[in-house]
């Protein structure tokens, strides 16, 4: 037992930016190098706290001892009661914190690329003080994205992720940043909006909790994600009982067409944000407008929100209809895996490359949940934190060569090997990291992923090794037209990294390496919060 | 077991600290750059040493040790290393054949800028063809494998401003890659079909030797192929041998490093190391030997018709790892282990003679060279060493391994005795020809100035000659001494007086003819060129290989991302912009109703209040 | 009694609602205005007298309610005059800034 279990740590961690936007308020509008180093700090902060939560994180035990619970706002409902007993109908909206092993790794992954980000925002070149602004309240609503375990809170927080967004790709990103913005907002707006009709079924059937103080009954309403998943695994609860069972009308009763429904639902709202195949378009224009800082944390974080909402929402709270539709998860994770690579392919400007990549990516974590065993959920949820430090190297390392050839255009780019010897290192190695080199952090979530869906669909998992090789092609093909091959006359004079670009490239990338060689470090953290939420996952499989 | 034996795991840290160091160090300190290199691989090789001399002992037991590396609920992943006599020969080959070709490349490379770069790559290379040398198990084997293509990739495109070693880099990267994946899927099935899940060698020796019935002949076959086909990718065999004269980019070396000693050598190591899997299924072993006898042959007639000195002995290697291939396929392990050990030295001393050369005429076609022979002793008399061998003419160490795989298939498959017979004449063919064009004749413009090379690269070339000339009495067919040692005396040695009398008399045919046309030029091969053009062109360009990939994969790859990407503009984008405009249009309509008028809004309000009452009041008069 | 009462406010209600919505004067517009409140007041001192629990809160009610209406009423016309110095008329139609 350590201090840790004495402070709200995880609201530590959350709210930890703020301090930074107070500051950044406080600052007079030309300080911009206080704010840099304010925004710095800020961020290191949550970084320090979560590793800090890493270290202690009792591997023995299943991590709730971290677990934060608050009322927030009781809503009394007007529903008639039962004379008999005394007794009232609230709707609760509660603050709700925890990890375990799923949300810790990607909370470690947050504090990371937000800090390693904030160090790359030297690149932004006017007003300064509502970006930093935008930019925390964005990380705390990534981290809260992870920690919230409460399904109103985890909507409230993804949504200011949303507003985050959109203001600082319309304000701060390139040439056509408006319409990438609305773009944006109206995708992720869809699918918030229908995220937040299957939260509101579900807190109207399995939110509910029946409380007994005394002779006092009260019947709560709440988004509480353990009562709901407590709540749709035990077969004896409300949601599950016929109205035959109960011998009066039940309705609470989730039945199976409504159970689909609310699978598909989730499916497509945390769909457009993984982004499956054909709901990727707005994230190429993400990709491309988007500031450097701004594009790291998203390609490298949201993204990623979408992967946890489907694993979290979508598969652990419905297995059965999860393991249903394994198959058709698995042709869809090829389906991204192969299009995003041929794609990526005929790409000439290397930002959309990229983007394909990550979609490209994104479907080998489809193939890692749909495999529907221990081996490929460790594999997808390796691969959501790989993908998150090597695309946020990537594209750090494309803002780097951006801000001196003012280009990012394949055609346009050649030899830059010569005069940045460095960057051109990192940004072949963050590429080689991509298409799964073993001993780099790409290769473990690769192989996992793999081999999980092996033993389930075996077609399915020859079909993604094709898409190994592409992957390959693609990468190859666009990281050696930027470093070898003949350098434009142009180009003889451009610096090599400075300080300031090159320790968070360093970071990423000592990261990366740590992952490939020792991938236990996460793996095990990984295994040890989840027995509890897995077993019913797979424990049915086994049954039939 | 003694301490030397467990520590072996230190083997490959030493050229990994001499890459880290490298690395770390940047460009300058160029001598102590070079000096970190030898260094490192230095203290490796005498480590192996160490370990050869201490297992040459009879009776040595195997020693394995591995750690878990990754546990997934009830599955684990180790990784490990081991030692057994066939890794303690491979050891010793590797650590010395790069211990050599770094001494050379003091020599060779002094002038290039980047020199300590190219030592670190090199130090990274030899460190990861050591892990894959000693892993004890498949995934730290694919690992490592996939690290040793990654450094050849690296060292191939080491002059990256040339587009032409740019493509080539790339072209082996993937190429490999998709020999890789073969190797993947295998270690796919392996895992879900293995008692335990086990994935070391010992684990899979036991079971497939055992014939324990754990898995059945389908499946064996089909994993022993998958094995084969990442062997093909990395060790060159037709038809993923495309890569491997375009990996001649690389500075010469390199080539003598990777592409003839040892990284190639891992796809025949591979087999050698899951031998008990192809050895129950007759299917994929007919399989090897019939793709490694082709490839011998095939190899060795492009090799015929190639000018650039190092594509020639580019298409050799292919066409030596066919011979391996072949001996592995017909179940002589020993063969296959033996020529891969040979070949190394002989090879190695070839590719680096054949940089002393290029170094000395800054040429790489055969045909601008000439008369080097008084020019050039050293490099004269140590590349006909290596010729020799490679041709097979006693006492030389070609001779000695490619007996033992001619006389494995004269005892089992005369139609593969043939293949083999046919290539060991082309390569007397191809290597008489090279060997008379450069070294015999007048010194032609590009050799009039040639000088011998400084000693730190005939040192090399020397020591490499003295082991191509004795390294086969190890195995000699009255002295199975290398097949009892590897294989714990089951596979014994076998003397047949018609294989050695059919086998020189072919090598001596070559030579003969060679002589005859390109020594002696009493005939000539110029009549070839009038009256069958197209077969020359064929031979030069490969078969056309490239050209047929070219057509068949990548166009219609190429092909593919077109449509799809006019699909995702116009189809999935089209779907979101009408989407979109939808949208708006419906919005635009709407506005039409804000026309700013108070009145008339609060008009809407009191009609939309009346028919809320009217609705509220008519449900009473309803039934 | 009561239905008379209530008829009249009724009545006064829907002139007031019509003047109000239709009339293009603003000036007669707040004059319908003043017409619907005190049908409000007629309504609450009818129920105060003969309502079901007849109370005096109804007529303080409408005491109230008088004294806010003037106050609106004050309101109303000084943002006329204000509007009517800009735009020189009190007509309606012509107030369309909300538009845009």
């Amino acid at each position: 037992m350590s201090i840790l279990n004495d402070i709200p740590i995880l609201s530590f961690i959350l709210f930890s930016p703020l301090l930074g936007i107070v500051v950044l308020l406080a600052l007079p509008h030309n300080r911009s190098n206080w704010m840099k180093k304010t925004v710095v700090v800020a961020t290191l902060i949550p970084l320090v706290l979560s590793f800090w939560l890493y270290s202690e994180y009792d591997k023995q035990q299943d991590g709730s001892v971290f677990d934060e619970q608050q009322s927030w706002a009781d809503i009394p409902l007007n529903k008639e009661t039962q004379a008999a007993v005394p007794s009232e109908f609230k709707f609760t909206l509660q603050y709700e914190l925890g990890v375990d092993g799923l949300s810790l790794p990607l909370l470690l992954l947050t504090t990371i690329v937000a800090a390693m980000a904030s160090l790359a925002v030297i690149q932004v070149k006017k007003r300064w003080k509502a970006f930093f602004i935008w930019f925390l309240l964005l990380e705390i609503g990534i981290l809260g994205v992870f920690l919230a375990r409460d399904l109103f809170l985890f909507f409230i927080l993804f949504e200011i992720t949303l507003i985050a967004m959109y203001f600082l790709i319309g304000i701060w990103g390139y040439f056509n940043r408006e319409r990438a913005a609305n773009q944006f907002l109206i995708y992720n707006g869809i699918g918030s909006a229908i995220m937040l009709i299957a939260f509101v079924i579900l807190v109207n059937t399995a939110g509910f909790r029946m409380d007994q103080i005394g002779d006092q009954v009260s019947f709560l309403y709440s988004g509480s994600y353990s009562n709901i998943f407590h709540n749709l695994a035990d077969s004896g609860a409300w949601v599950n009982l016929a109205p035959e069972q109960m011998g009066t009308v039940n309705p609470f009763l989730m039945t199976h067409t409504m159970q689909w429904t609310l699978f598909i639902l989730l499916l497509v709202a945390f769909g457009i944000k993984l982004p499956i195949f054909p709901f990727h378009t707005w994230m190429l224009k993400v990709h491309t407008e988007a500031p450097t800082a701004i594009v790291m944390v998203h390609s490298g974080l949201l993204l990623k929100m979408g992967a946890y909402g489907l694993l979290r929402f979508g598969l652990l709270l419905f297995p059965e209809q999860a393991r249903a539709f394994a198959i058709p998860l698995a042709a869809l994770g090829v389906i991204n895996l192969l299009y995003g690579a041929l794609l990526a392919l005929r790409q000439q400007e290397f930002k959309l490359v990229l983007a394909y990549s990550s979609i490209s990516h994104m479907g080998i974590v489809l193939l890692g949940l749909a495999a529907m065993n221990e081996i490929g959920l460790q594999g997808a949820v390796f691969q959501l934190v790989s993908h998150g430090l090597v695309s946020a190297l990537l594209f750090l390392v494309v803002g780097s060569i951006y801000e001196r050839t003012g280009t990012t255009d394949l055609r346009e780019l050649g030899g830059l090997a010569r005069s940045m010897p460095f960057v051109s290192g990192v940004l072949l190695t963050a590429g080689l990291a991509s298409l799964g080199l073993p001993g780099l952090s790409g290769f473990i979530g690769e192989f996992l992923s793999l081999l999980g869906l092996f033993e389930s669909q075996r077609w399915l998992s020859v079909a993604a090794a094709v898409g190994i090789i592409l992957t390959a092609v693609y990468m190859l093909r666009a990281v050696l037209k930027i470093t070898f091959g003949l350098q434009r006359e142009d180009y003889t004079a451009l610096k090599d990294a400075r300080l300031i670009e090159a320790i968070p490239m360093i970071v990423l990338l000592a990261f990366i390496v740590l992952l490939g060689c020792f991938p236990s470090v996460l793996t095990d953290t990984t295994q040890l919060g989840i027995d509890g939420l897995l077993d019913q996952l797979l424990a049915t499989r086994a049954g039939g | 077991m003694d301490k030397l034996t467990q520590t072996a795991w230190l083997i490959p840290l030493f050229p990994l600290a001499a890459f880290l160091i490298l690395t770390a160090l940047g460009r300058s300190y160029r001598r102590v750059g070079v000096l970190i290199g030898i260094v490192g691989s230095f203290a490796a090789f005498l480590f192996s040493l160490f370990i050869v001399v201490d297992r040459l002992g009879a009776n040595q037991v195997d020693y394995n040790y591995s750690i878990e590396w990754l546990a997934i609920g009830d599955y684990s992943l180790r990784i490990g290393f081991e030692i057994t006599n066939l890794t303690t020969l491979m050891l010793a080959v590797v650590t010395l054949v790069s211990l050599l070709v770094q001494l050379y490349s003091a020599g060779y490379m002094k002038d290039d800028e980047r020199i300590t770069v190219f030592y670190g790559y090199v130090s990274l290379f030899t460190f990861s063809m050591l892990g894959l040398v000693l892993s004890d198990n498949l995934l730290s084997f694919y690992i490592f494998w996939e690290l040793v293509g990654v450094c050849s990739f690296l060292l191939i495109g080491f002059w990256f401003t040339l587009p032409k070693a740019r493509a080539a880099a790339k072209k082996a990267f993937i190429v490999t890659r998709v020999g890789d994946v073969g190797l993947l899927l295998a270690i796919l099935l392996l895992f879900w079909y293995m008692p335990e899940h086990a994935l070391d060698f010992t684990t899979i020796q036991s079971v497939f030797d055992g014939q324990s019935g754990a898995i059945t002949n389908g499946i064996t076959t089909l994993i022993a192929l998958l094995l084969f086909v990442g062997a093909i990718g990395k060790s060159g065999q037709f038809p993923l041998h495309v890569w491997l004269p375009d990996a001649m980019e690389g500075p010469t070396p390199i080539s003598a490093l990777i592409h003839a000693a040892t990284m190639v050598a891992a796809g025949v190591f591979l087999i050698a190391r899951t031998f008990d899997i192809f050895q129950d299924s007759a299917a994929a072993m007919e399989t090897i030997a019939y793709v490694g006898g082709f490839t011998a042959i095939f190899a060795a007639t492009i090799a015929l018709a190639q000018n650039d000195i190092k594509r020639i002995l580019a298409y050799s290697t292919v066409s030596q790892l066919g011979y391996m291939m072949m001996a592995l396929g017909l179940g002589s392990l020993t063969g296959g282990i033996f020529h891969l050990f040979t070949h190394a030295f002989f090879k190695a001393l070839l590719f680096l003679g054949a940089g002393s050369i290029i170094h000395a005429v800054h040429t790489q076609n055969i045909n601008e060279m000439g008369g080097l022979r008084s020019k050039m002793s050293v490099t004269t008399w140590t590349f006909a060493i290596g010729a020799l061998a490679l041709i097979g003419i006693p006492p030389f160490s070609g001779f000695w391994s490619k007996d033992l795989i001619l006389s494995a298939a004269w005892e089992t498959n005369p139609l593969l005795f043939g293949a083999g017979l046919a290539a060991a004449f082309l390569t007397a063919l191809y290597m008489s020809r090279l060997f008379f064009l450069v070294f015999m004749g007048k010194p032609s413009a590009a050799s009039m100035d040639a000088q011998e090379s400084r000693a730190v690269m005939t040192l090399p070339l020397i020591v490499l000659a003295v082991l191509a000339a004795v390294s086969g009495f190890v195995e000699t067919p009255w002295n199975g001494w290398l097949g009892t040692w590897l294989t714990d005396g089951s596979e014994e040695a076998h003397a047949s007086g018609a294989v050695i009398a059919y086998s020189v008399a072919v090598g001596l045919l070559g030579i003969y003819i060679g002589w005859l046309a390109y020594g002696k030029r009493s005939i000539s091969f110029a009549a070839w060129h009038e009256r069958l053009p197209w077969l020359v062109r064929l031979l030069e360009r490969g078969y056309y290989n490239d050209e047929l990939y070219s057509a068949v994969i990548i166009k219609p790859l190429k092909l593919l991302g077109n449509v799809l990407l006019a699909f995702d503009t116009y189809v999935i984008g089209g779907i979101v912009r009408i989407a979109g405009a939808a949208v708006s249009t419906a919005g635009r309509a709407a506005a039409r109703l804000q026309n700013g008028q108070a009145q008339t809004y609060s008009l809407a309000a009191a009609i939309g209040l009346v028919v809320l009452v009217a609705a509220i009041v008519g449900r009473r008069f309803l039934p | 009694m009561l239905a008379s009462y209530l008829t009249v406010a009724a009545m006064l209600f829907c002139i007031g609602l019509y003047g109000a919505l239709v009339k293009r004067n603003a000036v007669v517009v707040l004059l319908c205005l003043e017409l619907m409140l005190n049908a409000v007041n007629l309504n609450l001192v009818a129920f105060s007298k003969y309502g079901v629990v007849p109370s005096l809160t109804g007529q303080i009610f409408s005491l109230f309610t008088i004294t806010v209406a003037a106050a609106e009423a004050a309101i109303g016309v000084a943002i006329l005059i204000a509007l009517f110095r800009m735009r020189g008329t009190v007509n309606v139609d012509e107030f369309d800034k909300m538009r845009r």
